[in-house]
């Protein structure tokens, strides 16, 4: 392109510093979207792998043996049945009253703990939810999503049931259509 | 047997491709041009080989044989035949194909034209289209096979491509059916639309590969592929407008468009196209950003290929469930060789792509065009920084953070509005209106001066229709200092822009003694792209006008009603008459009600909002729309808290102006035919090979 044969430099092209800075915004983006990518191919925690613990703050109004917060350690022992649902979420309504009904007939034997973990959601429209469907087991938000990602949930609803040694044994991708649906999941757990 | 045959066409197609870019290489590097030539006619065979493939499937889908997965999963028995046949695209494997039958086309298109000027370019855009149609069609035969068939075998059914050991052919008696979301008008035509403009953009792309390859780097490329650009963007304009449209009438939450990632991954390459086709008339006109411009085509076909991968490959959670897959790693592979070999090109060319011209003036033409690419790139960062951002705070603080509308519309809001603005005063501004020399004396900022008074000259009549709306809204007792500024920019740029159009036809009909609606039709054939242009300016300016509209004025309540009682909004009154439960033919459960609509006591008409349950569960709320130029009124029936024909939930939204979004996007089209539409092409002479011309007067 120059006329001028004597520049002192003809061909400077793209200084090295601006080089490098593109290559590594380029290769941390594209790391970026690996890691993302790897996780989704990940899909969710499998039958057999252990649940480590982690902790649930309820809303208010709910408790667990009288605190405010249930912790997964807490729970050995006890068959866990962790139910992810939203507000706005609609098939999570066909399930609601069959949860509630489940745990219900569970409850007075205590060997079952049913928790209720609201995923990305506005609290008024979660209590709203709640008193609704009259759900009374413990339920609280999924802060800063961290249960479900560590469950690597696909959306809501999504129901994990665990075992008393912590081992997780079935996944329910999409509401449940009927409580036998769910006691027939549980019930072999209790023998 | 069709499917063997449809699956054995897939592998032979993508043989050919493989064989083309062997040839192409061969040829090139070998020096022996009957190579590129062989390379040619292998391209364009595949497109005869896959409307064969296509047509397969299609077949497959209208005679409804579920013995195929694909069918099965995407129709079934009692949807109409125009669904079945349009489910090609409802499901990821009958896309791919649908895909890359589309860029067939396209690149046969390419093929077909004439090379003698532009030899050099000939392998390399074979080399980098038949990559591509390698890529898409290695998904289908690898990963996705639309023509995949149940296969019953000792373990159970499964899809396999070949009869497995002990495998009976198994045939489902009825199809999945397609999700009735996607049973819309909208949604027929909404996708092929999309891919239409995402495939098309495949070959500016390949072009500008060409041009940094073998070093051609004038701007021929660029004057080969502006119409192709123009149509790759009208397409994605339409596909966004079609989806909006889409979810206006059937999503039922009231709005056309929610800021999800796969929105906003469709919209990022529209960004940077719309920016493209600006910038490019400055190095046609100028001979400047030429870097740019090629760093504007690599990031739309990039933002097409990486949005089509984040939404499909199931990396982010979003309202557009596409079925999860296993093409995510190959995609990823995909994308990683395209960023990295095109920014590896672009840093070894990037002398050759020095600037002719220089920027003069901060008023000048280009300047504005220059700032309206920063814009549409502020826009893009934003919106990539919030598809990116639940990745990256995964990644820092293990807390996936996703962002709301709310962060879009503060951060993207100013940068809309600014471009709004800026559509009504670049047309008046001239190119490089300053001379270089004349710059750094005293004489250079005189004419500065003079050069921004004439545009303020030209500016003042318009400005009175922007400050009578102004005055105007205020008097409506409209306080919204967003939707004042916002409509008071529109006001000035469809006044300035009409007032362009009258100028210049009332200059040529007293010129050439000619009618002034002749002169008008004369000037726009004349000069179609300016004309057109502006056109599509002034359908972006209703669209703008309805988006206000509804983003601003926007009203909503929620109620249960008994029959007889009614709701009150925005001057309306709905009230519930009555309430049908019934099954449809196609098995689904209705729930309609029928509300009468009055307006200052006086009935208006009856509406009928809907909530459908489909025979696998899946609900659909159909609103009830009164749609005027002025409003809609668009009235919902909620299953909230159950539906009983003595008291239903309602709720009702006033979207003022909303129409004016789907209108603007007709002049919108009529504006990109007349751009785009063919005219000889000029020899040679670009504008700015004539130097000699006298200085540029505003407006001009």
């Amino acid at each position: 392109m120059t006329t001028q044969p004597n520049t002192a430099a003809p061909r400077r092209g793209v200084p090295i510093w601006v080089q490098v800075t593109i290559w590594a915004a380029l290769l941390a983006l594209l790391a970026i979207v690996a890691m993302g990518l790897r996780r989704a191919q990940q899909g969710t925690v499998q039958p057999g792998d252990e649940i480590p613990d982690f902790t649930l703050t309820l809303f208010d109004g709910y408790t667990y043996e009288g605190k405010s917060q249930v912790s997964f350690a807490e729970l050995r022992g006890k068959v866990v049945v962790i139910n992810f649902w939203a507000s706005w979420c609609k098939p999570c309504e066909q399930e609601a009253a069959d949860m509630e009904a489940a745990w219900r007939s569970y409850q007075p034997g205590g060997q079952v703990v049913f928790l209720g973990a609201d995923y990305v959601d506005t609290e008024p429209e979660a209590r709203g939810y709640l008193q609704k469907f009259d759900i009374t087991y413990p339920n609280g938000p999924d802060l800063g999503t961290k249960i479900s990602q560590f469950f690597r949930i696909k959306g809501v609803p999504e129901t994990y049931f665990i075992d008393q040694q912590g081992k997780l044994v079935y996944v329910q991708v999409g509401p449940f259509s009927s409580e036998a649906q769910i006691h027939a999941i549980i019930d072999p757990l209790l023998k | 047997m069709l499917a063997d045959f449809g699956f054995a066409i897939l592998v032979i197609t993508f043989v050919l491709a493989i064989y083309t870019i062997a040839a192409a290489l061969y040829g090139h590097f070998a020096a022996q041009p009957k190579w590129v030539e062989s390379a040619r006619l292998a391209m364009l065979l595949s497109f005869p080989l896959l409307t064969l493939a296509a047509l397969d499937l299609t077949y497959l889908l209208a005679t409804g044989d579920f013995n195929v997965k694909f069918v099965y999963e995407v129709t079934s028995l009692d949807m109409p035949t125009y669904l079945k046949v349009t489910a090609l695209w409802g499901g990821q494997s009958g896309s791919l194909l649908f895909w890359s039958w589309l860029m067939a086309a396209f690149t046969t298109a390419v093929t077909l034209r004439k090379w003698d000027r532009d030899r050099e370019f000939l392998p390399w855009v074979i080399l980098v289209s038949s990559v591509t149609m390698a890529f898409f069609l290695g998904l289908n035969v690898f990963f996705e096979n639309p023509f995949a068939r149940f296969w019953q075998t000792f373990e159970g059914v499964a899809a396999y491509t070949f009869k497995p050991e002990n495998g009976i052919a198994f045939t489902p008696e009825n199809g999945n059916g397609l999700n009735p979301l996607l049973r819309h008008p909208g949604m027929i035509i909404h996708p092929p639309m999309l891919y239409l403009g995402f495939v098309s953009f495949v070959i500016p792309y390949a072009f500008a590969i060409a041009a940094l390859v073998t070093g051609r780097t004038d701007d021929r490329w660029i004057r080969i592929t502006r119409r192709w650009t123009l149509v790759a963007w009208v397409f994605l304009s339409l596909g966004l407008v079609l989806g909006g449209r889409w979810a206006y009438d059937v999503l039922g939450w009231g709005g056309y468009w929610g800021w999800d990632p796969v929105e906003i991954a469709a919209f990022m390459p529209w960004l940077t196209g719309t920016a493209f086709l600006h910038s490019v008339m400055i190095q046609e006109k100028r001979g400047m950003l030429k870097h740019w411009n090629m760093i504007l085509v690599i990031l739309t076909y990039a933002l097409v290929v990486f949005g089509t991968f984040l939404t499909r490959s199931g990396v982010l959670s979003s309202v557009h469930a596409f079925a999860k897959s296993a093409i995510g790693p190959a995609f990823f592979i995909f994308i990683g060789a395209t960023f990295v070999i095109s920014v590896a090109l672009l840093i070894y060319r990037w002398d050759s792509l020095k600037a002719e011209g220089q920027m003069h003036s901060m008023f000048s033409r280009e300047a504005l065009f220059l700032l309206n690419n920063l814009l549409f790139m502020g826009i893009l960062g934003i919106c990539f920084w919030g598809v990116i951002s639940p990745l990256v705070s995964e990644l820092a603080t293990g807390a996936k953070v996703t962002v709301g509308p709310p962060y879009y519309e503060r951060a993207a809001g100013p940068l809309f509005a600014a471009l709004v603005l800026l559509m009504g005063i670049a047309p008046l501004s001239a190119w490089g209106h300053v001379s270089l020399s004349n710059l750094a004396n005293q004489n250079g900022m005189e004419m500065e001066k003079r050069y921004a008074l004439g545009i303020a000259r030209l500016l003042w009549k318009p400005a009175i229709p922007a400050v009578l709306t102004l005055i105007a809204l205020l008097l409506l007792g409209i306080r919204n200092i967003y939707a004042l500024i916002g409509l008071t920019f529109v006001a000035l740029t469809t006044s300035i822009t009409l007032y362009e159009f009258w100028r210049a036809a009332r200059a040529r009909s007293r010129a050439q003694k000619e009618n002034f609606f002749l002169a008008l039709w004369r000037l726009a054939g004349r000069n179609r792209r300016r004309y057109g242009g502006y056109v599509i300016h002034l359908g972006v300016i209703l669209m703008a006008i309805g988006i206000i509209g509804i983003e601003m004025f926007q009203t909503e309540t929620q109620q249960s009603l008994s029959v007889g009682e009614s709701i009150t909004l925005a001057g309306y009154t709905v009230q519930y008459d009555s309430l049908a439960q019934f099954q449809a033919e196609d098995g689904r459960w209705v729930t309609r009600a029928v509300m009468s609509v009055f307006r200052d006591g006086k009935f208006i008409t009856e509406l009928y909002p809907r909530y459908d349950v489909y025979a696998d569960g899946q609900p659909m709320t159909i609103p009830g729309v009164r749609s005027t130029l002025a409003d809609d009124l668009y009235v919902l029936l909620v299953n909230w808290e159950g539906v009983t024909s003595q008291i239903a939930p309602f709720k009702v939204y006033h979207n003022p102006l909303v129409n004016w979004l789907w209108l603007g996007s007709f002049i919108f089209i009529a504006g990109t035919l007349i751009a785009a539409w063919p005219d000889e092409e000029p020899e040679h002479a670009p504008a700015r090979a004539r130097k000699s011309r006298p200085a540029y007067q505003p407006g001009d």
